[in-house]
């Protein structure tokens, strides 16, 4: 019995060298998968166990804990290994090996085809088409029909993958530095700025608030009102607050000249707002795009109104987005399509109202804290005054002073100033209104 | 102006980021339009309304200040009110505490200098809720003026952020002042508390009330707070806590949690966690906490699935469903129900027409006997407890059977009989009248396979008789003991192992403890023994057992050590201790007393058996510590080897050898240097002289080497045995896997399927069984092989068709290699176990009971497969049938009260872990609904469809009694 015992080690290279003999037919060790299931496959064995419940108790701290230690034992034991076999060295002069058989000038096609697990159909740049081999080392997780490939120079094979970045636009659209305007440069808006928190950032940062009321956070909201009331305004302030990623579109960069560009556009915003989740997707003048549905004729009208159905399907779907919120703003709520803002899609609609005297006065402090006033200018006055003004319009009002002290050559804004501003500005705005009688 | 309630709290979210004011009051007017921008920016608009609350605080505290003492009281509870009343926003900071801030030291210093006690309490009163935004990190001045103020206040008032952040202060100083040895401090905060508990509990925070108590180490004054409206969640919420907390909370939790239920009678939640304590007393208090004899029986059928050895005395059928005597027919039933009476024949699982079909003809060509034997198991495994097979027992002629048995060779005839048994599982009558014809046939062999069959037949079912033992005991002590017929010996050895596993009896002990100490007898008999007692006596501590087996392992000869037997011993010594890990010091002190270097082992296997299933962190720390290879030890070995070929000046000796693996080698190095020794040995036989000495060295110590230092194999299986305690653990340990197989040796690679295998038994997920399944190609064969296995143990039971489909692809990869084709068929079959009706999992009960039972089972074939060579794919592959015990129906079977079957409608689905959720969440999710009886796959869970029938039993698992509602109304 005891010899027995001794056999496996001989036993086991005997085995390997009888295998090698005897194996009818080189076989592809495990069917290899290719295109995007790559996401759900090994990505997945590496990701680590999610934690419920997320209320704030201890249940959910000793299991973080316990995932945290199991995190430094593998550290441990990898820098342990590491340190007694170190596989840096191994791993370059495999990497070399790979280099040398790709060979140095290489050329770029593209993935037609699939046959079976080592074939595919490429196409070069030059035009013909070929059926070539996959080498082994590719890594077919990443091979889908459409992709770009590198080719080797002679067989064609194909040697490498690379890897299609998502669209530059997309790229654009991520706000690297935030933008200057903070809520203390909003005057009034107070309700709108403690529903936009509470649907927007508080989810992003505080998700265990939810969780305990038992309630789903809001996915997203849509500010609506009137020209010049600090839609767009606000959004730049909750991008300037935060420090979650921040994606601004405006609805006409999403209709784009070919057909299927403005969905898949649309979608790799959101796939983008997904890999850098928790993260923040604000859509300007969404009546653009999301006007409601209607019989079309024209190919252009019917690629915009599927540009919008990506969206609701990207807004609610059957995939969950994560921790990705949606604000949008626009003028005219009436004309969007229902689908759009229904509850689940959008959950709060916040209204943006002409400034309350009150709100008036905060804007015009804020606009006029940095001119230089003279004494007799009183605010009060143009607070008090019963016209229909604007965020905008107090602005354009100070503005309009102020040019207008220039013209003078005077370093003060006087009330006469103010007055004549505001004259001018309220002109325009009724040459406006009066422009909709004639229509 | 006419700001709106909403605007001024919506003023209050937008500057809550700024710095809080001074005191100074800024009047919005006219004039501040020509404030300076850097003003600007420190000074604050504030509403008028905002204005008029400061101002008025302001005033109060002015009252305080003033000498006049009349003026005080009103004064605070005019505060009290403006703080109570401030509705604030989720985002910011209530508004009158805002405005108070500054004036708060003056509030303090008040508090110092005043001496009327009514007064002092009322102030405390609010200087506690403001010290909750205002007191620097570590002051916790909220705690301490609520220990100072009135003990009869209600806390509630100040709303439920302020109770909780009293109770967050209340856990850091109570770790505090433990810390410094302050304990005589702890009283009050222990009676603050408890006066917080309740508030808790009312507020649907049973979580923070359980981890209150948790900080304050008073767990145990918890029942008294739970109601009926509050017990479950508060149960559940402690449950899940167990297995994360260290000792010896988690005892002292489950102690509690099971106190609660046991107050609400909740006997079978109880119940489970008086065996998860393994407490005997306590499941007896459970059966005396009723006397509904259904709900004694329903008690009773849960022990039964845990094959516990608890007797009950008062009534006779509760015994019999503790004993399993029905689990039989209720399987019988439920074969009936879902249609799968008619046997499968192997063939109908391999599906050989479906694998590549180009060498699949020559199959038979080799090895026609061992293909057979896999048959054989196969035939067993998909035809478990159905009592009837296509393969053996064709109706009643006896030939067509025998024939087939005829068609294996040597220790296969063993192997294929005893599969009758497997076949006629838990039947165990007529298990016997199948087997008894064997028993008296011409081949040892076969003779020694009707035991393992009728110990197999009888795994887990008792009757008073116990014909199995009877049959048994004859050949271990009777004649043919005398005749010394090893096989029979062995065979009724592991039949009894299988049999009585966890019954914990006493017949069987005496019968086998003389063969273990005997020294007489060979090593493989005994060390068998010492693995069937482990089986019986699994988690009992058994003091004789142990001192019985340290002390063979003490007398029996050094040589005799390094015999690959003695794993078994080593397990069987383990087993005793399984869960048991407060109990094992002593064992390992004991174990340093044996100077051979199998100590080593024997402490890995007893400390991984012991903490089976707690998932404690430290363990799996030291487990990983002890896989790392350290190559400095490689290159002295391989020095060595060296020196031993080489130089030939000295044969290795028996110091030299003990020398080299006692030191803390990666055990795998010498493996891989003993196999580079055989090598070297078989291409230069000619060269040297000195071959025939060091070959009888390096074979000796061959021998020895899978003991020595094999305790790194056991340290990954215990990995996986520690990690499937909790599924946190259970996940994170698949990456450790990855890591160990990435830098292992040859022995841990080895071991990592099998302990990936042993984490998800009967839990086929994709990602397990795809890296098994590239595991499977490894150019290791023993890696590949233990995969192909694993691949099995994980499907085990689920007919899953992709894992089907990636070993069919295996069948015909290893056409050629006998030995994978034989694991590849057997994991085959363990797919199709019972035709999907059975599984492998040793969890139950909603995933809360750990069957040690089951897990020793799993165990054993995991240790055995370390080295499959030498002993299942070699001689031994009866060792197999060890897996008879862990393997149980995965069905919903409801019964009326006299344990009759009965059709219910069952909504079946998903679980869901709904611990700490708000509100009253489905427990289950995509649910679909069936009649009853019902297959349960891994992580489901059933509940009743309508309130006809009330269910005693909490968890829909197994066997269910129900009872008629008496409150039913049919809407019709």
């Amino acid at each position: 019995m005891g010899q027995d015992a001794s056999m496996p080690g001989g036993n086991k290279d005997r085995k390997k060298d009888d295998k090698k003999k005897e194996k009818p037919k080189y076989e592809p060790p495990v069917q290899s998968k290719f295109g995007r299931r790559k996401i759900k496959g090994p990505a997945t064995a590496a990701k680590l166990p999610n934690v419920y419940p997320n209320t704030r108790c201890k249940l959910k701290y000793l299991k973080m804990e316990r995932i945290k230690d199991h995190l430094l034992l593998e550290e441990e034991y990898v820098t342990n290994q590491e340190n007694f076999q170190p596989t840096e060295a191994k791993q370059a002069e495999e990497r070399e090996k790979v280099d040398d058989i790709r060979g140095t000038p290489m050329s770029i096609g593209t993935l037609e085809e699939i046959i079976d697990d080592d074939h595919a159909i490429v196409s070069s740049s030059s035009g013909p088409e070929y059926y070539v081999s996959i080498l082994s080392f590719v890594d077919k997780g990443l091979l889908e029909p459409g992709c770009s490939v590198l080719l080797h120079h002679k067989t064609v094979s194909i040697v490498g993958v690379l890897q299609d970045d998502t669209d530059p636009m997309v790229s654009v659209m991520k706000l690297d530095k935030s933008p200057t305007e903070s809520y203390s440069d909003i005057g009034g808006l107070e309700s709108q700025i403690q529903e936009i928190k509470e649907a927007v950032e508080l989810p992003l940062t505080h998700p265990e608030l939810y969780e305990e009321m038992g309630i789903k956070p809001p996915k997203g909201v849509i500010l609506y009102g009137s020209p010049g009331t600090g839609k767009t305004l606000l959004a730049k302030a909750v991008a300037n607050q935060t420090s979650a990623t921040f994606l601004r579109i405006v609805g006409s960069e999403l209709i784009q000249k070919y057909l299927g560009d403005g969905p898949r556009l649309c979608r790799q915003i959101f796939k983008v707002a997904a890999e850098h989740a928790p993260s923040i997707v604000f859509i300007d003048e969404i009546d653009a795009i999301g006007t409601k549905r209607y019989e079309s004729t024209s190919g252009g009208e019917r690629e915009i109104q599927r540009t919008m159905l990506e969206l609701l399907n990207q807004l609610d779907g059957f995939d969950d987005r994560g921790d990705v919120k949606v604000i949008m703003a626009t003028n005219k709520i009436e004309t969007l399509d229902p689908a759009l803002i229904r509850p689940g899609r959008i959950d709060r609609k916040i209204l943006f109202e002409n400034p309350d005297p009150t709100s008036k006065r905060k804007i015009l402090n804020i606009h006029t804290s940095k001119m230089n006033l003279s004494d007799d200018v009183n605010l009060e006055e143009l607070i008090n005054a019963k016209d229909d003004l604007s965020g905008a319009d107090i602005k354009a009002i100070c503005t309009e002073a102020g040019l207008l002290a220039l013209r003078e050559r005077r370093m003060q804004v006087t009330a006469e100033d103010f007055s004549s501003a505001k004259e001018r500005v309220l002109k325009n705005k009724v040459e406006e209104n009066l422009e909709g009688l004639y229509l | 102006m006419a700001p709106t309630p909403k605007d001024t709290s919506g003023s209050d979210a937008t500057k809550h980021d700024q710095p809080l004011l001074e005191k100074d009051n800024n009047k919005p007017s006219s004039k501040d339009v020509t404030k300076k921008k850097g003003k600007n920016e420190q000074e604050e608009e504030l509403s008028e309304e905002d204005q008029q609350l400061k101002e008025e605080l302001e005033l109060l505290v002015e009252r305080l200040n003033e000498p006049d003492q009349n003026l005080y009281d009103a004064a605070l509870q005019n505060l009290k009110t403006h703080i109570k009343d401030s509705t604030s926003s989720m985002t910011a900071v209530p508004k009158p505490l805002k405005f108070l801030r500054p004036h708060y030291p003056l509030l303090v210093s008040l508090y110092d200098k005043w001496d009327v006690q009514a007064l002092k309490y009322k102030l405390a009163d609010i200087l506690s809720v403001l010290g909750m935004t205002y007191s620097d990190e570590g002051k916790r001045d909220s705690l301490n003026y609520r220990l100072k103020s009135n003990p009869e206040d209600d806390l509630n008032e100040w709303g439920h952020e302020y109770v909780r952040h009293l109770a967050l202060e209340i856990g850091e100083q109570y770790q505090d002042n433990l810390e410094n040895e302050l304990t005589e401090n702890n009283a009050p905060l222990l009676d603050l508390s408890l006066k917080i508990i309740p508030i808790f509990l009312k507020h649907n925070a049973e979580a923070d009330a359980v981890d209150l108590l948790l900080e304050v180490e008073a767990i145990d004054k918890l029942p008294q707070f739970i109601d009926k409206n509050t017990f479950a969640r508060v149960c559940l919420y402690m449950v899940s806590c167990v297995p994360l907390l260290a000792p010896p909370d988690d005892i002292a939790f489950l102690h509690t949690a099971y106190s609660i239920y046991l107050a609400h009678n909740q006997l079978t939640q109880a119940l489970s966690l008086a065996i998860r304590l393994d407490d005997e007393n306590l499941v007896q208090q459970v059966f005396d906490a009723t006397s509904d004899v259904s709900i004694q029986k329903q008690l009773g059928l849960i022990l039964g699935r845990q094959n516990s050895s608890f007797r009950f005395e008062d009534n006779e059928e509760v015994q019999e469903c503790i004993s399993n005597v029905k689990k039989s027919e209720l399987f019988h039933y439920l074969v009936k129900e879902l249609n799968l009476l008619d046997p499968k024949l192997p063939e109908d699982i391999y599906k050989t027409h479906l694998e590549n079909s180009s060498f699949s003809g020559r199959s038979s060509l080799y090895d026609s006997a061992k293909q057979n034997l896999a048959s054989s198991f196969v035939n067993g495994f998909i035809n478990m407890g159905f009592g009837k097979d296509k393969l053996l027992d064709d109706g009643d002629e006896n030939e067509a059977g025998k024939s087939w048995i005829y068609r294996t060779k040597g220790n296969g005839m063993l192997s294929t009989t005893a599969s009758l048994g497997l076949i006629n599982e838990w039947d165990v009558s007529e298990g016997l009248q199948k087997l008894d014809k064997y028993l008296y046939a011409s081949e040892d062999e076969i003779k020694a396979g009707a035991l393992l069959g009728i110990g197999v037949g009888s795994s887990s079912v008792h009757d008073e008789v116990e014909p199995a033992l009877l049959l048994l005991q004859d050949s271990i002590n009777g004649e043919s003991a005398a005749t010394s017929n090893k096989k029979l010996v062995s065979s009724a050895i592991t039949g009894l192992g299988v049999a009585f596993a966890g019954s914990k009896n006493e017949a069987v002990l005496n019968l086998l403890l003389p063969l273990v100490s005997d020294t007489d007898q060979t090593l493989e008999i005994s060390a068998l023994a010492a693995l069937a007692l482990g089986h019986v006596f699994v988690g009992t501590c058994n003091g004789d057992i142990t001192s019985t087996i340290l002390q063979t392992l003490l007398e029996r000869d050094f040589q005799e050590l390094g015999n690959k037997w003695i794993r078994f011993m080593s397990l069987g010594l383990g087993l005793l201790y399984m869960g048991k890990y407060e109990q094992v010091d002593d064992v390992l002190e004991t174990i340093d007393a044996i100077e051979h270097p199998i100590s080593k082992t024997l402490k890995v296997l007893v400390s991984i058996c012991s903490y089976a299933g707690t998932g404690n962190v430290l363990q799996i720390q030291s487990l990983l510590q002890m896989s790392s290879t350290k190559p400095t030890n490689k290159e002295e070995d391989n020095d060595d080897e060296e020196t031993e070929h080489e130089t030939d000046t000295q044969p290795a000796e028996q110091q030299d050898k003990k020398d080299t693996t006692q030191a803390p080698t990666a055990e795998g190095d010498s493996g891989v240097s003993g196999t580079s020794a055989n090598e070297k040995k078989d291409s230069s036989t000619s060269k040297d002289d000195d071959d025939t000495e060091s070959e009888g060295s390096s074979s000796g110590q061959d021998s020895s080497t899978p003991e020595d230092e094999s305790y790194q194999g056991y340290a990954v299986l215990g990995l996986a045995c520690i990690a499937m305690g909790e599924e946190i653990g259970q996940e994170m340990s698949l990456r450790h896997f990855s890591h160990l197989m990435h830098y292992g040796n040859p022995l841990i690679r080895r071991a990592v399927p099998l302990a990936m295998g042993l984490v998800s038994a009967s839990n086929p997920q994709m990602k397990v069984f795809d890296t098994l399944s590239r595991y499977s190609h490894d150019s290791d064969i023993e890696v590949a092989l233990n995969s192909i296995f694993a691949m099995g143990i994980v499907g085990a039971g689920t007919n899953n068709a992709r894992l089907a489909q990636l070993l069919r692809q295996l069948a015909s990869y290893y056409v050629r290699e006998k030995d994978a084709l034989f694991m590849v068929r057997i994991a085959q079959g363990l797919i199709h176990l019972g035709k999907g009706t059975l599984t492998l999992t040793p969890y139950n009960t909603d995933r809360q009971i750990l069957s040690r039972v089951s897990l020793a089972g799993l165990l054993t074939i995991a240790v055995t497969l370390l080295d499959p060579k030498s002993f299942i794919l070699d001689e031994h592959h009866a060792l197999i049938y060890y897996l008879t015990p862990s393997i149980h129906p995965r069905t919903l079977i409801t019964v009326d009260e006299n344990l009759e079957p009965i059709k219910v409608n069952v909504r079946v689905g998903q679980a869901v872990d709904i611990v700490g959720q708000a509100g009253k969440p489905k427990t289950i999710t995509g649910w679909v609904t069936h009649s009853t009886p019902v297959l349960l796959s891994y992580g489901e869970r059933a509940e009743l469809e309508d309130d006809k029938f009330i269910s005693l039993a909490s968890s829909l698992e197994g066997v269910v009694i129900l009872r008629k509602n008496p409150d039913f109304m049919d809407e019709d």
